[in-house]
């Protein structure tokens, strides 16, 4: 990885078209090549402590509120053919955990039935890698999507480049090179905004484009019921995280599996926000359980002295112009606003027809993908430097070890290691903020909102949705001058480095990028997102409008929240926490 | 932490003014090696050779355990376990950054700087997080009047840290027969309620310049404290911690005792002279001017209703007279007696 990856990285940072070959790629050897010789000796390690957590906690309690709530959990779940198996086992196991619990303790060990359930859920969540399928994933992939190109475009088709049509469509910046390095001084986590089940796919791909070797991706278990995604899922490192199991006894195993492969210095990927964003915003409330395992594995490396026993947590945010489960996640997300919870099962994501729409779309029409690699951090949030050095401020350099020094003694301690992480979590989603590229669909999105909002300021959240067609449309030309405003401001922004702009924001006139935005946003759904007849401006859909206008909560840009916020004192409180939500109820 | 790390420990204080040398005198108990960091060569000569420092403290006997130094370098050779940070909250960015350099990242630090960074509003955990390669950081604030700790008389404290090792260390180093150690989580609350309560010493001494009683000053202390209230939690404080020994507890030593700076500033005031003259008389300035002036235009901006803040504030500005002021705050409307509506 010396000469020619300056190159590489050249070519990746400066966008449309990096022009990679993927024959001339050698596959650089990463630990997960070896996971599967090493698999059963984690999954050995990951029950043993698991085990080792619940030694002397009171079993009968621990393993009965288990059993309820695995029971339950699948009293609810419907099976599909892709999930009955499973469901069947986890059905036999806790048939198995209720008659033994029923017998006393003198007869069944409950010991061991901590130990089988421990093991059950360790053989799930375990995933495995194959060298063989890896090899034909990541050349079946280009090839896939060289076909959809092929089909869908012929003037595009190029006999030598048919997999750099794919690189061509991703925008790939930021610390490429910086977090090439860093993978070689110490283990790389890679925590990535989420919108889409796609992501997973394309960080993969994206890994490999960057010459990386293979992650650990922790995903969510729903995805390997999809058959098109559990293929390359499985086959790609992934492990399967299932959020609806809620019980400690998982929770513990999945921490301690995930701390085991960072450990064994597995490169390794969590989402960081947990699942998708419902609401269409970047995430900033994490899931820190997941996310502390890195500090774990840190300081058990640190305390055995072994090589790169660093863990940098590397932020990268992905910018779509259209997402394919919109229309889904954001009904999701009104209806838990309004209260009413339900979760969804299906949705867009799981049907191949849609999958396959998706890239369609992708290769069809001159639209892309942008992704943004940030600044890697230490496990406290700190910058890392080239070097996989942490950076303090008024230029000194923070030892880890120091920090994790307690009474003269280098330990884990759970309440400053829980602060620690809580930090972490804070960088993260700052850095998420920042390292955002804004494309030109989010600003027609959030201009046209914020612009129509403007017009009826008392209406709540709902009531502004559910504005009829004649209400929710705007002057073409008073909505170009409050578009034209709002970009000011983000340019304002980008200079001080609140945010990125994507090339088009950047090089074309107003005109220009409000044409192309109307054009990209959401355009594979049903109803066109935003319309123009020339002389107005309109929307058919708010609730995918309102979407997309999201991605651009979170930044005090919405024109209502500033005087909104007078009203009351207590919105504001804790000034660094950011405010979610206005007086009237929108993500502000 | 084992059971004599603080005993074998190095502890640095950083400021020998009153506070920070009553500080290292109650840590001298718990610790063997206290370095006191002052600007004066000649005060660190006096402090060890003859055990006092007259010009702030001169009553107080120091501990042999006690060391001065004027250079920062001494202060911190072969590291030290534990700071406490004593400086006013105006220079305390700038000796952050001179310190900076020398930390090694594993002490702990405690302040105990009532006051915040004007423009910013920070909090002074806050800035010195932001310039110092540290982060476990602590606060301490309670009525802590030095002279009345000097003399030997008890008192209590809060300890305030979102990490539990840095409130227990804090505990372990401080505790003392005649010095009491509470804890608290909640920094932001501690550190305003600190920063607070400065405003209302103005008005007391202002109150007790027109020779007004008990009764009066009793409805400054509650009505302000309310005021308190709403401005800490507003900005992330709990409503909890006002009621405490930082809250409520420090308001009331800082409002009955006419030593304090700001107490003589309302009173200076209240006599007629003007802002100039008082803080000419003093020959220093009071956090607590700053103070009313940054919170009461903070508290318009954003709409958090601070009527006697805003009268503190109009008065430190000129042009109206205590009297004046408290006929205004006297017609309002009558209202419900409640911190949060």
């Amino acid at each position: 990885m010396t000469g020619n990856k300056g190159s590489s990285k050249d070519k990746l940072v400066t966008g449309s078209h990096p022009a990679i070959r993927f024959e001339q790629v050698p596959i650089v050897e990463g630990s997960l090549h070896k996971l599967n010789e090493m698999r059963a000796s984690i999954l050995r390690t990951t029950e043993a402590n698991t085990f080792a957590d619940f030694g002397t906690a009171k079993l009968d309690l621990l393993l009965g509120e288990a059993l309820y709530a695995e029971r339950s959990r699948l009293k609810r779940e419907k099976a599909t053919i892709f999930t009955a198996s499973r469901k069947k086992a986890d059905q036999a196991l806790w048939a198995q955990v209720q008659s033994g619990l029923l017998k006393p303790g003198a007869e069944v060990d409950r010991q061991r039935i901590l130990r089988n359930v421990i093991h059950h859920y360790g053989d799930e969540i375990g995933g495995h890698f194959d060298n063989n399928v890896y090899w034909f994933a990541t050349r079946s992939v280009p090839w896939f999507f060289s076909w959809l190109l092929n089909a869908a475009s012929v003037q595009r088709f190029l006999p030598w480049g048919m997999t750099e049509a794919l690189a061509s469509r991703l925008t790939i910046q930021g610390e490429v090179s910086s977090l090439q390095r860093l993978a070689q001084k110490g283990t790389i986590l890679l925590v990535p905004t989420h919108q889409s089940n796609i992501d997973s796919v394309l960080i993969g791909y994206i890994i490999y484009l960057m010459r990386l070797p293979p992650f650990a991706y922790g995903a969510g278990l729903n995805l390997f019921s999809n058959p098109m995604l559990s293929f390359f899922m499985s086959n790609l490192g992934a492990y399967t995280v299932d959020r609806k199991k809620n019980n400690p006894i998982y929770k513990q195993t999945l921490k301690h599996f995930s701390t085991e492969l960072l450990e064994r210095n597995i490169h390794s990927i969590f989402f960081p926000g947990g699942g998708r964003s419902r609401s269409g915003a970047i995430e900033s409330r994490l899931k820190l359980g997941l996310l502390g395992t890195a500090l774990d594995a840190q300081i058990a490396n640190l305390k055995r002295g072994r090589p790169n026993p660093n863990v940098y947590i590397v932020p990268m945010v992905m910018s779509y112009h259209f997402v394919l489960e919109a229309a889904s996640l954001i009904e999701d997300y009104l209806v838990e606003a309004g209260k009413h919870r339900f979760l969804k099962t299906q949705d867009e994501s799981s049907q191949f027809s849609k999958v396959f729409g998706f890239f369609w779309k992708l290769f069809s029409s001159q639209t892309g993908i942008t992704v943004r690699v940030g600044r890697a951090l230490d496990v406290f949030g700190n910058f890392v430097d080239e070097n996989g050095r942490s950076i303090g401020p008024n230029g000194t350099t923070i030892d880890p070890r120091a920090w994790l020094t307690s009474g003269g003694e280098l330990r884990a301690d759970r309440q400053r290691d829980q602060e620690y992480t809580r930090e972490l979590g804070d960088s993260i989603a700052e850095r998420f903020h920042r390292e955002n590229t804004v494309l030109t669909s989010h600003l027609v999105a959030f201009s046209f909102f914020e612009t129509l909002r403007g017009r009826y300021p008392d209406l709540d959240l709902f009531r502004f949705l559910r504005l009829s067609e004649s209400q929710r449309t705007i002057p073409r030309a008073e909505f170009l001058q409050h578009a034209e405003q709002y970009h000011e401001r983000l340019r304002g922004m980008a200079d001080r480095g609140q945010l990125h702009l994507s090339n088009d924001l950047l090089n074309r006139s107003t005109e220009d990028w409000v044409r192309h935005g109307i054009k990209h946003l959401g355009l594979m759904h049903e109803a066109e997102v935003l319309r123009t007849d020339g002389v107005t401006v309109w929307t058919e859909d708010m609730t995918l409008l309102y979407y997309y206008r999201n991605r651009l909560a979170g930044y005090g840009l919405s024109r209502l929240a500033d005087s909104l916020e007078k009203d009351s004192a207590r919105m504001q409180a804790g000034r660094e926490r950011a405010r979610d939500f206005d007086a009237q109820g929108f993500l502000a | 932490m084992p059971k004599d790390f603080w005993r074998k420990g190095k502890v640095a204080v950083i400021g020998g003014g009153s506070w920070g040398t009553v500080l290292a005198q109650i840590v001298s108990e718990n610790c063997d090696d206290v370095r006191v960091w002052v600007r004066e060569e000649e005060r660190a000569r006096t402090i060890n050779s003859q055990r006092k420092n007259p010009d702030y403290v001169s009553e107080l006997q120091l501990n042999p355990h006690i060391k001065a130094y004027v250079d920062l370098e001494r202060v911190f050779d072969g590291g030290v376990d534990g700071i406490l940070w004593v400086l006013p909250s105006k220079s305390t960015r700038i000796e952050a950054r001179r310190i900076a350099p020398i930390l090694k990242g594993t002490e702990f630090l405690w302040h105990a700087t009532k006051g915040i960074e004007p423009g910013s509003l920070k909090r002074m955990s806050e800035v010195l997080r932001e310039e110092l390669p540290v982060r476990r950081i602590g606060v301490i604030s309670g009525p802590n009047l030095a002279t009345e700790i000097a003399r030997g008389e008890p008192a209590a404290t809060v300890v305030a840290s979102s990490f539990n090792e840095v409130i227990s260390a804090g505990q372990d180093l401080l505790n003392g027969s005649k010095f009491r150690v509470y804890s608290s989580s909640d920094v932001i609350g501690i550190e305003w309620a600190g920063t607070l309560k400065n405003i209302l010493a103005i008005a007391s001494g202002a109150l007790d310049g027109l020779g007004l009683g008990w009764n009066a000053r009793a409805m400054l202390i509650s009505r302000g404290l309310a005021e308190m209230v709403r401005f800490g939690v507003a900005m992330g404080g709990e409503e909890g911690t006002f009621l405490g020994l930082a809250g409520v507890g420090d308001l009331l030593a800082t409002c009955s005792s006419p030593l304090s700076r700001n107490y003589r500033v309302g009173s200076g005031l209240a006599k007629g002279a003007s802002l100039q003259q008082v803080l000419e008389e003093l020959g220093s300035t009071a956090e607590g001017v700053q103070t009313s002036q940054v919170v009461a235009a903070h508290a318009r901006d954003h709409g958090i209703y601070m009527p006697i803040t805003q009268a503190v504030d109009s008065l430190l500005a000129g042009g109206v007279t205590v009297r004046e002021l408290v006929e205004a705050l006297m017609a309002r409307p009558p209202m419900p007696d409640r911190a949060i509506q």
